[in-house]
C-alpha cells in the first residue's frame, strides 16, 4: 500500500500537484470534460491500477471515471434503480451472481471477437463451467478469489488447519469467526453434499434436508463462535486483535494480512472448498459501449496489470504468467499447493434461486437462534 | 457564574467529574485513531513496532482526498443552508400556532430524520428518479437537506417556545407587519439555535454515508471514499485522512467563527 | 444589523425608534411594499396561508414522497420489475414477518436495545448536560459543547474501528490492564452487547446531548437557590425542581434517540456478536443479496417503523400524564 502511494505521489509531483487539484478539483474538471470520450467504471477499490488508468487516458483520449462501490448487492441495486437507461459502462460482477443481473437484463452478452487480447486470459477462468450462461460469455474475468481457512501460525499448526473440523472445536471456543452465508456452502461440502446444490435441482425435498441440516449443525455450533462477521477489513481486524486465531476467510485479505508481516497461514482444506471469479462486465444499454470494449482489450493486454491489480487487492490474477511479475512474498500469499487446489471448486449459479431461497431464511434463523 | 458559588461547590465539583470522565470517552477512540495513523503497517492496532509520517505526507500529495474533501465540505454547507431556511420556516409555522392539521405536518416534518438509513437512501433514490433528479452532487445536496429538517424544526422550535409573546405583541402594536417583526425580533432572539442546527446539519451531511452512496454520481464524498477503501482493509492510511479531515474542518469552523465575530464588530 | 443589539436587550420599542431611521424602516415606509404586505396580511386566514402554503408543500412532496414510494414497493410483488413481468400488489410482504417466527427476536431485541441504550444514554447525559448549562459560564458553554462534539466528525466507520483497537484482545484496554498486573490473560470484550453499548452511546448521545442542554438552560437559576434556601439537598433539589422542569427535553431527547436508535446498522453490525443481530441488519440483508427482495425489506421496515412510533407515542402520552401528575 505505501508503494502505490509512493508511486503515485512520484507521478504526480508532490507540491504541484496538490496545488493544482485544489485549484481545480476533480469533480469540476470532470464535468467539464463531458461530452468528449468516456468510460464509466463501478469496481472496488484498488481493481484498476492508477499507472494503467493514467497511461490509458493519455494514449486514447477516453476519460476512465471510476465510482467505488463495496460490495455485489449494492451494485445490483444500484444498476436496477438506474435501469433502463444506466450511467455505467462496465460494472465488477462475482461469475456465480451472474444470473441475478442477467436476468433482470441488466447485462449485455459480452462479444469476446471483439477482444483481441481474449486469450491472455487462463482459459481455467475464461472457459470454466460458469462462465458460460445461455450461450454467452457474459463478462472477461479479471481477479480470482477463494473461500480458505486462515489462522494464527503462532498459535494454529498447519496440520489442525487442514480440515474445517478445527472451525468447529472446543479448543478454539471464542476464537473464530466466519462469514456465515459462506459458511453455509462450506458445511455443506463437509457433509459431503454438492454445497452449489446443482445437483439437486430436481429435488427439492433433498435440498431443504440438506440446508436444515447444515443450519442445525451451524447453531449447535454457535456458541463456540466469536463473530459472524461480513467485510474483509473485520476479519483483519480481529486477528490483528487477536480476537480471533482462526477463522473462515476470502484470501485475498488474507493474503494482505500475509504481505504485511503477520503471522498468518491460510489453507485450502481437504473437504475441499468454493473459488470465485470477480469479472468485468459491460452494461446493458451501456452509453459507452465502444469505450468499454477499448478499455477491457488494453486491460487484458499484458500480465504486469494484472500483477498490478493482485498486489493492490490480494486477489489472484486470472492472467497467463501473471505471477512472474510478483516477488517472492506476494507469490507465496496468493497461490496454493497442487493438491489443496486440487479440492477447490467453483461457485456455480445454475441453481442460485432455490440455494438462496432456502439458505437466506436458514442464515436469519442461525442468527436468531 | 452562580452568585453564591459555595452552595453548590460539591454539585460542581461531582459533576464536573462526569463530564470530562464524558469528554475521555468520547476523545479516547479519536486519540487512538490519530495515534495509528503514524503506524508503519498496513493495518491498526496494537502493537506499533515502527512509526511513520508516510501516511500523513501521503494524504496531502493525493489529489483524490483532497478533492473529496472539498466536495464534501461544499455539499454540506449547500445540503445545510437549505434545511436551515426550509427547518426555521416550518417551525415558525408549527410552534405555537393552533389550526387543523397541525400534528400531521408535525409528524410529516419529523418523518425524514426516523426513517432507517438504508430505506431512506434507497426511497430517495426512487423517488430521485421519479423527479428526474440526476445522481451527482443536486442529488446528494437535495437528499440531506430533506433528511437533516427535522432536525433544525426541533432545534428552533424548542428555542421559539421560549420567546415572550410580549414582545412579539409590542411590536405589532407600534405598527411592524409580521415580516418586519420576524425579522427584527424573532429571527435574532433564534441565531443560538440556528446556529447549533446548522452545526448538526453540516456534520450529519458530512458524515453521511448511505444517501451518498446511493445518490451520488462518479465522484465520492468522504465516507464514500473511506468505505471504498475499507475493502482493501482499515489502513492507517484512512486513519490519517479522517485526521486531515477532522482538522481542515475544524480549522474552517474556528474561521468562520472568527469572520462572523468579526462581521458582527465592524456592522 | 445595526440595532440588533439594543433590539435584544430592549426588545421592540428601541426596534421602533429606530425603525424610521433604519432599512427597515424605510423599508416598511415604502409604497409598494406596504401594499403588497396589506395584501398579504388583509385578513389572519390569507396570513396563514401564506405562511404554511411552502412548508405543506414542502412535507408533503419531500417528505412524504419518498416514503410512499417505499410504502408502494413494499406492497408490491416484485421490485424492481424484470421486463415482462406483471407487477401486482399483494399483502404477501407483510404477511411474512408475522408468519415466521425467526424474524421476531430481532425484532423484539432492537427494541429491548433501543429501550435500554436510550435509557443509558439519558442516564450518561443528562449530568453532562446539566453540568455545561448551569456550572459552565455562558460564554464557555457553546465551546464545551462544541468539544464533545468534535469527534462527530470523524465518520462512524472510523471511529468504530477506534473503539475495536481500543476494545480488542490486544486493544488499549487490555494493554493498560496486562501492564499494571490486573490481568494475565485479555478479557474478551469486543463482539458483546457491551462493546456494542459502547459504540452505539457514543452515536445517540449527540441526539440526546440538544435537547436536554437546551431545557436545562432555560432552566432559572433562581429557583435551585430558593429551593436550597429551603433547605433542599442536592437530591431533593434535582428531584423536585430541575427533574420536573426538564421533563420534555428528556422526553423529546429519549424519543429522538429511542427511534433512531432502531434504524442504527453499521454499528451494531461492527460490534455487535453473534447473539446481538438486529432488526436494521435483517432489513438490509433483504436489499443486499437478492433483488426480488425488496418489496419485503421495505415492508419489513414499514414494521419497524410503525411498531417504534407507537412506542414512542405510547411514551410520549405517559410522560404528559407523568408532568400532569406533578403539577396537579
Amino acid at each position: 500500500m505505501s508503494k502505490l502511494i509512493y508511486n503515485r505521489r512520484r507521478f504526480l509531483g508532490t507540491a504541484a500537484a496538490t496545488g493544482a487539484a485544489l485549484a481545480s478539483p476533480a469533480y469540476l474538471r470532470r464535468a467539464m470534460a463531458q461530452g468528449s470520450g468516456e468510460v464509466n467504471i463501478w469496481t472496488y477499490n484498488d481493481f484498476v491500477p492508477d499507472a494503467f488508468r493514467e497511461q490509458f487516458e493519455a494514449e486514447t483520449g477516453i476519460k476512465v471515471n471510476v465510482r467505488l462501490v463495496d460490495d455485489q448487492g449494492k451494485q445490483f441495486n444500484l444498476l436496477a434503480a438506474e435501469q433502463p437507461n444506466p450511467t455505467v459502462d462496465i460494472m465488477t460482477v462475482a461469475g456465480h451472481r451472474f444470473l441475478q443481473f442477467i436476468d433482470s437484463e441488466l447485462l449485455a452478452p459480452l462479444d469476446t471477437d471483439r477482444l483481441s487480447n481474449w486469450g491472455n486470459i487462463n482459459p481455467t477462468f475464461s472457459e470454466s463451467d460458469w462462465a458460460t450462461i445461455n450461450g454467452s460469455k457474459w463478462g472477461a474475468p479479471i481477479l480470482s478469489g477463494m473461500e480458505v481457512l486462515s489462522y494464527n501460525s503462532d498459535i494454529v499448526s498447519a496440520e489442525e488447519a487442514m480440515t474445517w473440523d478445527t472451525l468447529f472445536s472446543e479448543k478454539y471456543s471464542g476464537q473464530t469467526a466466519y462469514i456465515i452465508q459462506d459458511m453455509m456452502s462450506i458445511v455443506m461440502l463437509m457433509k459431503g453434499y454438492d454445497g452449489n446444490m446443482v445437483e439437486y435441482m430436481d429435488d427439492p425435498e433433498k435440498a431443504a434436508e440438506i440446508v436444515e441440516e447444515a443450519k442445525t449443525f451451524l447453531i449447535e455450533h454457535k456458541p463456540l463462535v466469536r463473530k459472524y462477521y461480513d467485510g474483509g477489513a473485520e476479519f483483519q481486524q480481529m486477528m490483528v486483535n487477536q480476537d480471533i486465531v482462526l477463522g473462515h476467510s476470502w484470501n485475498g485479505p488474507a493474503a494482505a494480512l500475509i504481505n504485511d508481516g503477520f503471522p498468518l497461514g491460510m489453507t485450502i482444506p481437504q473437504e475441499g472448498s468454493y473459488g470465485f471469479v470477480y469479472t468485468f462486465n459491460i452494461a446493458n444499454n451501456a452509453p459507452n459501449a465502444d469505450n468499454a470494449y477499448t478499455f477491457l482489450d488494453a486491460l487484458l493486454a499484458s500480465p504486469e496489470i494484472g500483477a498490478a491489480m493482485t498486489k493492490a487487492s490480494g486477489f489472484i490474477s486470472t492472467y497467463k504468467g501473471a505471477d512472474q511479475h510478483l516477488t517472492e512474498l506476494e507469490r507465496k500469499s496468493t497461490s496454493f499447493p497442487e493438491e489443496q487446489l486440487a479440492n477447490l471448486q467453483f461457485f456455480r449459479a445454475e441453481a442460485n434461486d432455490m440455494k438462496y431461497g432456502l439458505v437466506d431464511p436458514a442464515v436469519e434463523a442461525i442468527k436468531a437462534a | 457564574m452562580n452568585d453564591r458559588p459555595e452552595l453548590f461547590r460539591g454539585n460542581r465539583i461531582f459533576l464536573s467529574c462526569i463530564y470530562w470522565a464524558f469528554v475521555l470517552y468520547v476523545f479516547v477512540p479519536l486519540i487512538l485513531m490519530v495515534i495509528m495513523g503514524f503506524k508503519d503497517s498496513n493495518f491498526i492496532g496494537f502493537p506499533i513496532r515502527s512509526w511513520t509520517l508516510e501516511w500523513y505526507t501521503g494524504v496531502f500529495a493525493d489529489a483524490e482526498v483532497i478533492s473529496t474533501f472539498g466536495y464534501s465540505v461544499a455539499i454540506a454547507v449547500l445540503s445545510t443552508l437549505i434545511s436551515v431556511f426550509v427547518g426555521t420556516w416550518i417551525a415558525v409555522l408549527l410552534e405555537g400556532r393552533k389550526f387543523f392539521g397541525r400534528m400531521a405536518m408535525f409528524g410529516l416534518t419529523v418523518l425524514p430524520a426516523l426513517v432507517p438509513g438504508i430505506i431512506s437512501a434507497i426511497a430517495f433514490r426512487i423517488y430521485a428518479r421519479y423527479l428526474g433528479i440526476e445522481p451527482g452532487m443536486g442529488a446528494i445536496i437535495w437528499a440531506h437537506a430533506v433528511h437533516n429538517v427535522p432536525f433544525v424544526v426541533l432545534v428552533v422550535m424548542a428555542r421559539l417556545s421560549t420567546l415572550p409573546k410580549s414582545q412579539i405583541e409590542a411590536a405589532r402594536d407600534l405598527g411592524a407587519d409580521p415580516l418586519i417583526s420576524f425579522i427584527r425580533i424573532t429571527l435574532p432572539y433564534l441565531v443560538p439555535a440556528i446556529l447549533g442546527a446548522s452545526i448538526f446539519c453540516l456534520l450529519l451531511s458530512f458524515d453521511d454515508f448511505v444517501r451518498s452512496f446511493f445518490l451520488g454520481g462518479y465522484d465520492p464524498t468522504l465516507p464514500v471514499l473511506i468505505f471504498a477503501k475499507l475493502r482493501s482493509g482499515m489502513s492507517p492510511e484512512i486513519n490519517a485522512i479522517a485526521t486531515v479531515a477532522l482538522v481542515l474542518t475544524a480549522a474552517i469552523g474556528i474561521w468562520a467563527e472568527r469572520f462572523t465575530r468579526r462581521m458582527n464588530k465592524d456592522s | 444589523m445595526t440595532y440588533e443589539a439594543p433590539a435584544r436587550q430592549d426588545g421592540p420599542a428601541a426596534a421602533q425608534t429606530s425603525a424610521d431611521r433604519t432599512f427597515w424602516g424605510r423599508l416598511a415606509g415604502w409604497g409598494p411594499y406596504h401594499a403588497l404586505m396589506r395584501l398579504a396580511t388583509a385578513s389572519p386566514r390569507r396570513q396563514f396561508l401564506l405562511l404554511a402554503a411552502f412548508p405543506i408543500l414542502w412535507v408533503l412532496t419531500q417528505h412524504l414522497g419518498p416514503m410512499l414510494q417505499m410504502l408502494r414497493v413494499s406492497l408490491t410483488d416484485a421490485y424492481p420489475v424484470a421486463p415482462g413481468v406483471e407487477q401486482s400488489f399483494t399483502l404477501d410482504n407483510y404477511a411474512r414477518f408475522f408468519g415466521d417466527s425467526i424474524f421476531w427476536m430481532p425484532f423484539f431485541r432492537t427494541l429491548i436495545f433501543a429501550g435500554v441504550f436510550t435509557f443509558c444514554t439519558l442516564i450518561i447525559t443528562y449530568p453532562v448536560a446539566y453540568f455545561l448549562a448551569r456550572h459552565v459560564s455562558r460564554k464557555n458553554q457553546m465551546l464545551f459543547l462544541l468539544l464533545l462534539l468534535i469527534p462527530f466528525w470523524v465518520g462512524e466507520i472510523v471511529r468504530t474501528y477506534a473503539i475495536m483497537i481500543l476494545l480488542g484482545n490486544t486493544g488499549a484496554v487490555n494493554l493498560l490492564l496486562k501492564t499494571i498486573g490486573l490481568i494475565d490473560r485479555p478479557i474478551p470484550f469486543m463482539y458483546t452487547s457491551f462493546s456494542m453499548g459502547v459504540g452505539i452511546v457514543y452515536l445517540t448521545a449527540l441526539y440526546m446531548l440538544l435537547p436536554l442542554y437546551s431545557a436545562l438552560e432555560k432552566l432559572p437559576k433562581s429557583m435551585n437557590e430558593a429551593a436550597a434556601d429551603l433547605g433542599a439537598g442536592a437530591w431533593t433539589r434535582f428531584r423536585r425542581v430541575s427533574l420536573p422542569l426538564t421533563i420534555e427535553g428528556i422526553s423529546s431527547g429519549c424519543t429522538l434517540v429511542f427511534l433512531i436508535s432502531t434504524g442504527f446498522y453499521a454499528t451494531p453490525v461492527l460490534l455487535g456478536g453473534p447473539s446481538t443481530t438486529v432488526f436494521a441488519e435483517t432489513i438490509a440483508g433483504f436489499f443486499h443479496v437478492a433483488g426480488d427482495e425488496w418489496p419485503t425489506g421495505a415492508a419489513f421496515a414499514t414494521i419497524m417503523f410503525m411498531a417504534a412510533l407507537l412506542i414512542t407515542a405510547t411514551f410520549q402520552r405517559l410522560m404528559r400524564m407523568l408532568r400532569k401528575g406533578e403539577n396537579a
